[in-house]
């Protein structure tokens, strides 16, 4: 699980521990999150949809993501079926960029992730291109979307799993 | 490839066989019959056989013989014979190389290594039978000329990820493994010669120390040519690699240090200690060396957008001097060159245009080979050649001891390292990694360094068996083991831009959770080097306007080229690879009412007709940037004339093809100057200026609608940007059509565009 050093960060950068919740501008406090392209969409999948704070468990259910798969991972060349953490992992994942939750990422939601990402040095023209290949390249069932399935399937998901295994915080 | 050569009639695998043995034979007798002259006061690296009297009696005699007449015909091999001979072997060598390819089924037994050390016995026997002395692999020959090849093309395509990622893993294998087993077998070869006495009762600890550190280094070269053939996977690939590159450092360190001791007499602590500062100052230092001369060649790329031709020049030289400048102090010498390439290749990469990429590649892997093939002759020639001192208790116990401290020392690492690793090495992994540890002719080469003594040959000897028993048996047996053990493959699989989009996504991903912890983990000092990167470095060391282009774009670019130009090797009317498959866009729905056009559909060789045409622009690529999207094609103008020449007879081609399938509206044939013609397909084509502002496409940004080809009325604007364009990027571009095609295009084109159009519905599949 998170290392207890790390919870003491976050409970000294929060003022509003006392309280025994979190507002998203607490997480906002932390300087190299705000540097992060991503920043936002990790703090805002700390809050499940609606609520405004996230209180101390599910604080911690979140970060518990992130700790390694359980289960052993063999390397015989038979991969055994996904594991139910990775699976999970996989998941925590897919809905950060899967902001509206329909289960599927759409081509807006992927042109919306690159642009955050390539932080605006590129032009519209080439998100466009590589949004549209990267649909392609996952889109099975010619949806236009991708669910989470087929993000699964997606060659490189399924090479970068080496790495969903090793986060270990 | 077996199955062409299943093909091939049965004598015809004989014939190769036979006539390099015949040449081989030939050449020797013709080499032995040559004049030697006194080679060795002159330092030279190769040895000569024949004797010189004969060689001067010929010269002699034709010059009596032709005294008084012009000599027509005279024979003077003394001119030519050092490059003569040089030129010689390698072609020997490489013919071997070649013949062993040819020869149907034996490269599937014995890895190649193998079979150029049987090859070097022989010739090696063969020169012996004659008389003559044969070549020595030399020292000097060895670690200036043979070895940097070898190291530079490991250390310029190292995979840097999963390198940074086990970096942990191969430092505790390259340092403390290495450690371990010098004095392990150090130790125990000195309690074995203490316990039997006799011939061995004279070896010392500090020699004895000595051997263990020349016998118990790793050897890249050997470990690169048996794992290359095997096709294992990218871990276990990288860890024993990386091993065998890093523990350069260490033997450095222990054979300088043993060597000093050894002369020295006796040891203190202080030795001891400085030892160890000694171990950071040559592995740092090395490292420094390297990337200091790597950020030089970085930056000397930048300025050569003018000499192309020169390009991999800088990157082989300063690699080069990289390495000769660490031996200088002797730092480590092959963690320089592995530095110097590291640091070099991205930015170098970003700079040079797609040519020199090319060249630097194949020469890199060219020279290598050869190397390669090069040393494992010779270790078969010294191996004969050289003077032996068998001694039956040592060998065996070298060799058995080897093996024994290799396997302990892998698996009392792993039990201390899983504990900190999250993915844990199985026992199948710590077999293979132990089995890979093959020593070459590195330990051969440090042992032919040793001082001259009654023990030099009893360890020589003893290092040649391990060598050979390393490489032959154990690079033999590799193989079926892998297999037996259904070790995990490498996975032939390209990147795909899905990789690359959730590899990023999930750096980010995690970077923040490691922020939000406060955890200053792996992926935070990662993001921050990179945001250095990207700061500062990439300004200095990149020309123009690659240097702010994000990595994304970058791979997506060298992609999408890579794409066209397979399709394109793949001819026009062969089938569409399935990677192109993925991009056929007959099943993609128009999407909401901004489409309004109909969209054909479009019919496959049409489609690779425009990549090909495509693929001609793209050569360019790499300093144009042109990424593309399958919306729109739009060939831009170049900037100097005979580009464009070129762009209107490849257009007028493309339109004259694409007037049979397609729907040209009639309206759009007013489109006035003929090189504004765009058509909206797969590809959209743009370049960057250097401006970098969003690009002013009034007309369809839109990406869907893929199959909807149609001439476009951007004519104005396109000739503004294009004139931006000619100006601004002003480069390589070849004249491929001669200058007298233009009228005859124009001809053409006109006649194109009069065509009376829509041929409607005539043919859409």
């Amino acid at each position: 699980a998170v290392g207890p050093k790390g919870i003491f960060r976050v409970i000294e950068r929060s003022e509003q521990w006392s309280v025994g919740e979190l507002e998203p501008e607490d997480f906002g406090a932390i300087r190299e999150l705000s540097m992060n392209p991503i920043g936002d969409r990790i703090i805002s999948a700390f809050f499940s949809p609606g609520k405004e704070t996230v209180d101390f468990a599910s604080f911690v259910r979140i970060l518990a993501h992130f700790h390694p798969t359980e289960t052993s991972r063999s390397r015989d060349g038979v991969q055994p079926e996904p594991a139910n953490s990775r699976t999970r992992k996989l998941k925590f994942a897919f809905q950060l960029y899967d902001q509206d939750r329909d289960g599927k990422i759409s081509r807006e939601e992927l042109l919306q992730v690159l642009r955050t990402m390539l932080e605006m040095q590129v032009t519209e023209e080439q998100l466009q291109s590589i949004a549209e290949r990267a649909i392609q390249e996952a889109d099975l069932d010619q949806d236009d979307a991708i669910s989470f399935d087929e993000f699964r399937k997606v060659r490189g998901v399924d090479l970068i799993r080496d790495q969903i295994d090793n986060w270990e915080y | 490839k077996s199955a062409l050569l299943r093909c091939a009639p049965r004598w015809s695998s004989f014939l190769p066989l036979t006539g390099l043995m015949c040449v081989l034979l030939l050449v020797f007798v013709s080499v032995a019959s040559a004049s030697r002259d006194v080679v060795s006061e002159n330092n030279e690296t190769w040895r000569g056989p024949a004797g010189e009297t004969r060689g001067d009696s010929h010269n002699q005699t034709n010059s009596t013989a032709h005294k008084k007449a012009f000599p027509v015909l005279s024979f003077n091999y003394e001119h030519v014979r050092k490059p003569f001979e040089i030129s010689l072997w390698i072609l020997l060598a490489l013919l071997m190389k070649l013949g062993f390819h040819i020869i149907p089924g034996v490269q599937n037994i014995v890895p190649e290594s193998c079979l150029l050390i049987g090859v070097g016995l022989l010739v090696g026997g063969i020169i012996k039978a004659i008389g003559e002395e044969a070549p020595v692999l030399d020292t000097k020959l060895f670690f200036l000329y043979l070895l940097p090849p070898i190291i530079l093309d490991a250390g310029y395509f190292l995979p840097i990820r999963p390198f940074t990622e086990n970096m942990g893993t191969i430092l505790v294998f390259a340092v403390v493994g290495t450690l371990w087993n010098t004095f392990f077998i150090g130790g125990m070869i000195y309690g074995v010669c203490r316990i039997e006495g006799g011939q061995l009762a004279s070896v010392d600890p500090l020699s004895c120390l000595l051997f263990g550190t020349i016998v118990s280094a790793v050897d890249p070269v050997a470990v690169l040519a048996v794992f290359e053939e095997i096709h294992i996977n990218e871990l276990l690939h990288i860890l024993v690699f990386g091993e065998s590159l890093l523990n350069d450092a260490v033997t450095v360190v222990l054979y300088h240090l043993f060597e000093e001791f050894t002369h020295a007499g006796t040891v203190t602590v202080v030795d001891a200690i400085l030892g160890v500062v000694c171990f950071f100052v040559v592995s740092l230092g090395g490292i420094l060396v390297g990337a200091i001369y790597g950020i030089l060649g970085a930056f000397t790329s930048r300025f050569t957008s003018h000499t192309r031709v020169i390009e991999p020049l800088f990157v082989f030289l300063y690699s080069y001097m990289a390495y000769l400048s660490a031996e200088v102090f002797h730092l480590s010498g092959i963690m320089s060159l592995i530095a110097c390439g590291v640091v070099m290749r991205p930015y170098v990469e970003a700079n040079v245009s797609h040519k020199s990429y090319t060249t630097i590649k194949y020469f890199l892997k060219m020279w290598s080979s050869v190397s390669e093939t090069l040393i494992f002759i010779f270790l078969g020639v010294s191996t004969v050649a050289g003077p032996h001192a068998w001694n039956w208790t040592f060998v065996i116990v070298t060799v058995v001891l080897c093996l024994v401290s290799r396997v302990l020392g892998v698996i009392g690492l792993t039990y201390i390292i899983n504990k900190f690793r999250i993915v844990k090495l199985t026992k199948k992994d710590q077999f293979i990694v132990a089995y890979g540890g093959l020593r070459g002719a590195i330990a051969f080469s440090l042992g032919f360094l040793l001082t001259n003594s009654e023990m030099k040959n009893m360890f020589l000897t003893a290092i040649i068996t391990v060598i050979f028993f390393t490489v032959i048996v154990q690079g033999m047996t590799i193989r079926p083991l892998v297999d037996l053990l259904a070790v995990k493959k490498k996975k032939e699989s390209k990147r795909s831009i899905n990789e690359e989009i959730h590899t990023q996504f999930l750096d980010h991903l995690l970077t923040g959770i490691e922020d939000i912890c406060g955890h200053y983990g792996h992926h935070h000092w990662k993001d921050k080097l990179n945001r250095f990167n990207k700061a500062y470095v990439k300004k200095w060391l990149i020309a123009g306007e690659r240097s702010t282009e994000p990595q994304l774009i970058s791979f997506y670019n060298k992609m999408e080229m890579k794409q066209a130009m397979m399709l394109v090797e793949s001819g026009s009317t062969a089938q569409l690879p399935t990677i192109v498959s993925s991009v056929s866009m007959q099943n993609i729905k128009p999407r909401g009412p901004a489409r309004q056009r109909a969209i054909p559909s479009i019919s496959k060789s049409r489609e690779q007709e425009i990549r090909k045409i495509l693929r001609a622009n793209l050569q360019k690529t790499r300093q144009r940037l042109r990424s593309y999207s399958r919306h729109d094609l739009m060939i831009d103008p170049f900037e100097d004339n005979v580009s464009e020449v070129r762009f209107r007879r490849q257009r007028v081609e493309m339109e004259r093809r694409m007037s049979h399938y397609l729907t040209v509206p009639a309206n759009r044939q007013e489109t006035p100057p003929v090189r504004k013609v765009c058509f909206e397909s797969e590809h959209k084509v743009y370049t960057y200026d250097d401006s970098k502002s969003p690009r002013g496409w009034t007309a369809e940004p839109d990406p869907s609608p893929p199959d909807a080809v149609s001439l476009l009325n951007e004519s104005s604007q396109r000739a503004n940007q294009s004139s931006e364009h000619r100006a601004k990027h002003n480069d390589e571009l070849r004249a491929k059509v001669p200058d007298e095609k233009e009228e005859q295009d124009q001809l053409k084109l006109s006649r194109c565009l009069s065509d009376p159009g829509p041929n409607k519905e005539e043919d859409l599949s």
